[in-house]
């Protein structure tokens, strides 16, 4: 695609300069778009708390934005697939979350946070693919699994500055204060935008006539995506819940280090992530997509299970080496497998926002799962479930994937 | 209880009440550290009982020319009471114990418990630990720190997770005072210092 984006330089505005000046604007607004979405993590239920919030209200309004979030997906892919200016919706999303912070930040009351978290859950699932789409564009088919690990690699690096941004911002400043950084942090990621504006312009030149997008339900019912978005279902119904219940069990044996050590426990894989990513990305070009993803789903139950064993609180972080490692294959994987089977289709966002889908599913009941284990029977059979789930999803990747790396032309 | 632990998922906290109301006036006494009998009701020592809905004794404030104004107003001056929700608690030495989510409450309105969210990092790991009434003290006048426990760390990070009574057979579990000073009457258990 960049290749014909590039033979189209008749007015001498696409370089390869140009070209790698959009894939630095891509690399910022990665960074900056994990940032505000740490904003929006778990904190949010401690700040509405501090306003005097109900556990009962909190839990509705985070609920509320997870429904949005797992209706939107699959709409919003097929409507970023719909929409020539990739960069323009991006844009679009990147405003209603700087909306999105202020309503939580100004009025910590029951109408605003309810809009605010539906704002955020349509605008997530429209900026990951417009970002998908727009690193395609970049990139290229043929590079774009290179690009996919540069994203992963500055997405991380900005989760983890988001988080001790945060949490210093929290707890030297105040709850409230954490959202006004948030809106803050989504200017940044507006002006990293400004060096991707021109590609839909050039896409426009380059494609006059767009092709013919095939429909929708054979490509989400291909047997390829369904197969990965199962798997990607049970591998995130695997792995959601253990860094909360690792959490946990710091907070348990661990004294007032606790907090750091969680800290260290979000912040470690983002940078096993930040430095994996990039060779995971080169790995699936040069070998093919079923090695990576199957490294990646084996790391998940050994996880578990060292988690189910391992009582010490510093060896518990070390054992996030293995997240790290997981979160590098997944996060590069999914945008990857999902261009392999619906690139071509003019559906890319839509099969991407089907596995978003399925991610949601399997989050949404990864902690209501692990939360049944640990009241039964305690922390270590709740790892030991999650570690089976994880074994569970790496068979299945391991029987049943197909290889969806394109053949060489 | 699985809600509490990672928030974004579906009615996941949606049993939490915001306030027990009914607290199990029965079974009430989990640990034997509860006084058993009517005692528990004085306990709190540094709040007066404002919020009662005493009648009667109809006040003098309330004078704003508005539609039809109810006979029966009370005023209390405001650093008389506070709501709790969302207060910050802290030790003696003036470390972060967390947030009050919730107050148990027994079937005469007595305050009974406080549930803190304990813990954790920008919400991941936190746990919810409820903690005997009286060994909290109120201070409503001093808003930098309203809440102070007279327990440490050490004593509250262990205890087994506050779950609502999602099995009414299940007693709820409380952490009383330190088991040295398990004599402490219920009116002067204020600070072990």
């Amino acid at each position: 695609m960049t290749e014909q984006l590039l033979s189209q330089t008749g007015a001498g505005n696409t370089t390869p300069a140009d070209a790698s000046a959009a894939g630095r604007g891509l690399d910022w607004l990665n960074l900056f778009v994990a940032n505000i979405q740490t904003g929006f993590g778990p904190f949010i239920s401690v700040y509405l708390t501090t306003q005097g919030w109900t556990q009962t209200a909190i839990g509705f309004a985070l609920s509320l934005g997870t429904v949005t979030a797992l209706a939107s997906q699959v709409p919003a892919g097929a409507l970023v697939d719909a929409t020539h200016s990739k960069s323009r919706i991006a844009a679009f999303s990147i405003v209603v979350f700087t909306a999105s912070a202020l309503l939580l930040a100004l009025w910590p009351m029951p109408l605003s946070v309810y809009l605010a978290e539906v704002l955020h859950g349509i605008s997530s699932c429209t900026l990951g693919p417009a970002i998908a789409a727009m690193s395609l564009a970049v990139a290229g088919r043929s590079a774009f699994a290179l690009r996919l690990g540069r994203n992963a690699r500055f997405a991380s690096i900005g989760n983890g500055i988001g988080a001790a941004l945060m949490g210093a911002c929290g707890y030297y400043v105040s709850e409230r204060a954490v959202f006004f950084l948030t809106a803050g942090l989504t200017l940044p990621a507006l002006a990293a935008l400004v060096p991707l504006s021109h590609l839909d312009r050039e896409r426009r030149r380059g494609r006059k006539t767009p092709a013919r997008r095939e429909p929708l339900g054979r490509v989400l019912a291909d047997r390829r995506l369904v197969i990965f978005a199962i798997c990607a279902m049970l591998f995130t119904l695997a792995n959601a819940a253990m860094l909360p219940l690792a959490g946990s069990a710091l907070t348990k044996r661990a004294g007032s280090e606790s907090s750091l050590l969680i800290a260290a426990c979000i912040v470690l894989p983002q940078l096993m992530v930040a430095l994996l990513s990039p060779s995971l990305g080169r790995l699936a070009e040069a070998r093919g997509r079923r090695p990576v993803l199957l490294l990646g789903f084996c790391a998940l139950p050994l996880r578990g299970l060292l988690f189910a064993m391992v009582t010490d609180p510093v060896l518990l972080v070390l054992v996030q080496v293995l997240d790290g490692i997981a979160a590098a294959c997944f996060g590069v994987m999914v945008p990857l497998v999902a261009s392999d089977i619906a690139g071509s289709s003019g559906r890319f966002n839509a099969a991407l926002g089907f596995i978003g889908f399925a991610i949601g599913i399997g989050g949404t009941l990864s902690t209501t799962l692990a939360g049944w284990f640990a009241d039964w029977l305690g922390d270590p059979a709740a790892f030991l479930g999650l570690a089976l789930v994880g074994a569970a999803a790496t068979l299945l990747v391991w029987s049943a994937m197909p290889e969806t790396r394109p053949t060489q032309r | 209880m699985a809600g509490w632990r990672e928030p974004r998922r579906l009615g996941s906290r949606a049993i939490a009440l915001a306030l027990l109301l009914t607290a199990a006036p029965a079974h009430a006494a989990p640990g034997g550290d509860i006084g058993g009998g009517g005692a528990p009701g004085a306990a709190p020592p540094q709040v007066p009982a404002t919020p009662e809905l005493a009648p009667g004794t109809p006040p003098a404030a309330g004078t704003k020319a508005d539609p039809p104004l109810p006979k029966n107003l009370e005023t209390f001056a405001p650093d008389e009471a506070i709501g709790l929700l969302g207060k910050k608690v802290r030790d003696a030495a003036g470390e972060d114990m967390g947030l009050v989510v919730d107050v148990l409450v027994d079937s005469g309105g007595r305050p009974r418990a406080a549930v803190i969210d304990f813990g954790g990092f920008l919400g991941v790991g936190s746990r919810k630990i409820a903690i005997d009434w009286r060994l909290l003290q109120l201070k409503p006048v001093d808003t930098a720190m309203t809440v102070l426990l007279s327990l440490t760390r050490a004593d509250v990070q262990a205890a087994p997770e506050y779950k609502p009574s999602s099995n009414p057979g299940q007693p709820i579990v409380v952490v009383g005072p330190p088991p040295p000073s398990s004599t402490a009457a219920p009116a002067s258990s204020d600070t072990p210092k």
